[in-house]
């Protein structure tokens, strides 16, 4: 799993690293049960400070997708989170706000985004 | 535990205009803190005061509860500093310059020096005055840090390096930190730097303390508000509303910095404020030294 960070992006650090380890789970670039550097192993290999790392394990723990087993290591959940059936869109409502105002900004048709979305469910399957 | 305490430091320059004109804030243990402000706003006195070079005239600054200027050996052995003006003696040899703080603490580890000779590739026999600003650099940070000190003091650390070694000088901390927690307030022109290393940032402007909160609480919860300039009085409507921290005419528009989610800010402009077309959004560290402390006269 290759990570990266942008120090100047306005998203704070901890959460582009959550963010890219979702993905990746998403994605299938890490399998469920598969290990994670260890915190301090990623801060070096990221250049960051180790307690920004470990912001960033501490809230993906507590939403589930990862777990720590002490002595042994950080790893992925072997099983994903259950997420309460009304919360699930409501996740969702955020981003892809975001994605609608983005497409009308840009001029693209809604029937273009929805085929964008295809587009990249395929690529990620990959 | 309070590693280091500022508690209403004042500190006037010998010709009587004052550098610091109040400065509180503490550091607790483990905590790594970027210390902004422009050139001339007090950094460097603030970090001197710390380390017993100059003295508080009114208030005070305590170094794991102590003074730096009445227990200055402890604090001196317990405190790594580095700066950009640091001078090593020219005539002596790298070997020379680390026997001589070898000599001086008694907690030196001989392994972190050696590992650190060697990541930077240091030979013990140059001379301090054939070397880089890069390298010179780094026998002060070896020295700085191979006595395993609890706080670092660290002014401007990487000023005038090119960026691969300001980099190196980013890693080796960023190391240490992880070896061993290591208390650390640093001042940096660099804001990338800073976002790599700090968890929390404290920025003073004309020796007075402007904002102190942590990275990710500026991220999240202040907001960058673009407003057209208008003919109304917005600006003052602006600048006395609740959570404003300042106010800026950039001709076309007005910049304004906010305490809050860029989320509620929307709602304020609109509802509170009656202001349209506001553009909230989140803010990266460098925009908000630039609105808070670059636009001021």
């Amino acid at each position: 799993m290759q990570l990266h960070v942008n120090p100047s992006d306005e998203l704070p650090i901890y959460r582009q690293i959550m963010r890219q380890i979702i993905d990746a789970v998403a994605g299938g670039r890490i399998a469920p049960g598969e290990q994670l550097p260890s915190h301090r192993d990623l801060a070096e290999q990221l250049v960051i400070a180790p307690l920004t790392v470990k912001k960033a394990y501490d809230e993906l723990e507590r939403q589930g997708l990862i777990a720590t087993q002490r002595g042994r290591g950080t790893f992925v959940s072997a099983q994903l989170p259950a997420v309460k059936p009304e919360q699930r869109l409501e996740r969702l409502r955020d981003p892809a706000q975001r994605l609608l105002s983005q497409a009308a900004l840009s001029g693209v048709p809604f029937e273009e985004v929805l085929d964008l979305l295809q587009e990249i469910r395929k690529g990620m399957a990959q | 535990m309070r590693v280091l305490e500022f508690n209403d430091v004042h500190r006037a320059y010998q010709r009587g205009s004052e550098v610091l004109r109040g400065i509180t804030f503490s550091l607790e243990a483990g905590e790594v803190v970027g210390l902004l402000g422009k050139n001339g706003a007090g950094k460097t006195t603030l970090i001197r005061v710390a380390m017993g070079m100059i003295e508080a005239q009114k208030g005070s600054a305590k170094v794991f509860g102590l003074d730096p200027r009445t227990d200055a050996l402890e604090v001196k052995r317990r405190v790594g500093y580095v700066s950009e003006d640091q001078v090593l003696p020219e005539f002596l040899s790298v070997g020379e310059v680390i026997r001589l703080h070898r000599g001086l603490f008694p907690t030196w580890d001989e392994n972190l020096e050696r590992r650190l000779r060697e990541q930077f590739a240091l030979s013990p026999k140059s001379k301090i005055k054939s070397l880089s600003k890069g390298q010179a650099r780094q026998v002060a940070l070896l020295c700085a840090v191979a006595h395993r000190p609890e706080l670092l003091l660290l002014d401007e650390p990487a000023g005038g390096l090119d960026p691969s070694a300001r980099r190196e000088f980013l890693e080796t901390s960023i190391q240490l930190l992880n070896e061993a927690g290591t208390t650390i307030l640093f001042s940096s022109h660099h804001m990338t730097d800073v976002e790599r290393m700090a968890g929390r940032i404290v920025m003073i402007h004309e020796g007075r303390l402007l904002l102190d909160n942590t990275l990710d609480d500026l991220r999240e919860k202040y907001t960058l508000v673009l407003v057209p300039s208008g003919s109304d009085d917005r600006h003052a409507r602006l600048k006395s509303a609740t959570g404003c921290l300042s106010v800026r005419d950039q001709g076309e528009a007005l910049h304004a910095i906010f305490s809050m989610e860029p989320e509620r800010c929307r709602s304020v402009m609109e509802r509170d404020l009656g202001i349209p077309n506001a553009y909230c959004t989140p803010i990266a560290l460098e925009d908000m030294f630039i609105e808070l402390v670059g636009g001021r006269s």
